[in-house]
């Protein structure tokens, strides 16, 4: 029995099971930024990525393009039917802005939630364990990302920034389950509907919003955009479309399906969303004077 | 410059297993499976079985750390699973001959018996809420196709290359 106990193996693997434990409850924690070694392999792998990533993605794209070709005459007619929806929808679209404008103006409302300015990135990696679907892009601290911020490609909403080193950045796509991960986002339904965005049900690939009333009246097809309220992510970026309804665990609210607008796989070109109005900082604006805030 | 060879192929395996990500068509992703590639456990597992258990377990250790850092960010789990796993196929080849046949199966279990382990591992910490039968049929069974068909294509390469290895330390 004691030569069980002094089996150096078995000491072994305790010890590396200790330390396993070890390591996975430091890198689980709420981390500010990430430790200096990992930035620096983190961005040297980034480099040999990028340098792979770059021309594999090139010739992906030609083979894709080809694809493509085939189904030019069918898309050429359909465009061609949009395009004269697309000269009515512009003006209509000045107008709008422009009213907008001059309402805003008359207001004396100068920033808006809903403004950002993109930054430019290209994926240069993916995850290919997929339980934390992430993607590591070519812009980082230097280009003056920071964490938090929202991540969207033309079509919507894909994730937020986990992490940054200097020269590259790792991005959490909505698709992966992560408690923490909650965003406020409205139904736009006849009458707003306020809920959050938390959960992923993979097998359907499919966004939960939940908190929903319970007897408000949702359809198919609805659009669900970001509130801006979170404080984090600018307003009404689009996220997906409601494809069912159901009552949740106690029947006192409901839970919408949502088929994400963006396609969360074929990603080459996203974009970083910096919000221009700064957030208030609560526990800064708690420590001022309080008249100051009266005033707006 | 023949002894950065193996490394440059493992940063090579490294790097495939994130483009074979990004690169497989999205119809194939879109459906409800989900493919993983472990391509670098089955050359870790190759590496055991031809070249030696210690080149195994080291070439785990580095870059199940690498991996960890730079794909998941949670540090310890593919680094305690890699060189594990290859502990334990290395034991497992001191009772078996090495065989390619024998070798690709070994490494189709250690992927098999990764992709589970990593899977309870995920359970805990709370990262999914798959339960395990639809884990299974969704997750793991397409993944170990997958995995199949490159060791199928990739073991007589991997064979060679390794045996050239052992060939050259030994001459060493």
């Amino acid at each position: 029995m004691p030569q069980f106990f002094f089996n150096k193996r078995l000491i072994m693997l305790l010890v590396s099971i200790i330390v396993l434990v070890a390591l996975i409850g430091f890198s689980l924690r709420e981390r500010e930024e990430l430790t200096w070694p990992e930035q620096f392999i983190k961005d040297s792998t980034s480099w040999v990525q990028s340098v792979v990533s770059r021309p594999a993605n090139y010739i992906a794209g030609l083979v894709e393009n080809l694809q493509d070709l085939q189904n030019t005459y069918q898309e050429n007619k359909e465009l061609k039917k949009r395009v004269d929806d697309m000269a009515r929808l512009e003006a209509k679209v000045y107008s709008l802005e422009k009213e907008n404008e001059e309402l805003q103006e008359i207001l004396d409302k100068k920033e808006s939630l809903a403004d950002y300015e993109p930054i430019q990135a290209v994926r240069i990696a993916r995850s290919p364990e997929r339980w934390n679907e992430l993607i590591i892009i070519n812009k980082g601290a230097s280009n003056g990302i920071e964490k938090n911020m929202a991540v969207i490609t033309s079509k919507g909403l894909i994730g937020k920034i986990k992490s940054t080193t200097p020269f590259s950045a790792t991005v959490q796509l909505i698709s992966s389950i992560d408690p923490t991960n909650r965003i406020s986002a409205i139904l736009q339904a006849d009458k707003p509907l306020y809920g959050t965005i938390e959960g992923y049900d993979k097998k359907n690939e499919l966004l939960l919003l939940k908190g929903l009333p319970y007897n408000a009246e949702i359809e198919k097809g609805q659009n669900v955009v970001t509130t801006g309220m979170g404080g984090i992510f600018p307003k009404d970026l689009p996220i997906g479309k409601v494809v069912k309804v159901v009552p949740d665990q106690f029947g006192l609210n409901q839970t919408a399906y949502i088929k994400p607008e963006a396609n969360l796989y074929d990603l080459e070109h996203v974009m970083v969303v910096k919000k221009s109005m700064i957030s208030v900082d609560i526990e800064e604006s708690l420590e001022d004077s309080e008249g100051e805030e009266e005033g707006n | 410059m023949i002894r950065f060879l193996l490394p440059a192929l493992f940063a090579f395996l490294f790097i495939l297993e994130s483009l074979f990500v990004e690169l497989l068509p999205a119809e194939l992703f879109n459906s409800d499976r989900i493919l993983v590639p472990h391509f670098l456990m089955a050359g870790i597992l190759f590496l055991t079985a031809y070249l030696s258990p210690k080149h195994g377990i080291l070439y785990g250790l580095i870059f199940g750390l690498l991996f960890d850092i730079v794909y998941t960010e949670i540090i310890g789990i593919y680094l305690f699973m890699f060189p594990f796993i290859a502990y334990l196929a290395a034991n497992m080849m001191r009772i078996l001959q090495t065989n390619i046949l024998i070798v690709s199966i070994l490494s189709l279990l250690g992927i098999a018996l990764l992709e589970v382990g990593v899977y309870e591992l995920m359970l805990l910490i709370k990262i999914t809420d798959l339960d395990f039968s639809t884990y299974v049929k969704i997750r793991l069974v397409p993944t170990l196709i997958l995995n199949l068909a490159f060791i199928i294509l990739a073991a007589y390469p991997f064979k060679k290359q390794f045996e050239n290895a052992a060939d050259r330390l030994r001459n060493d």
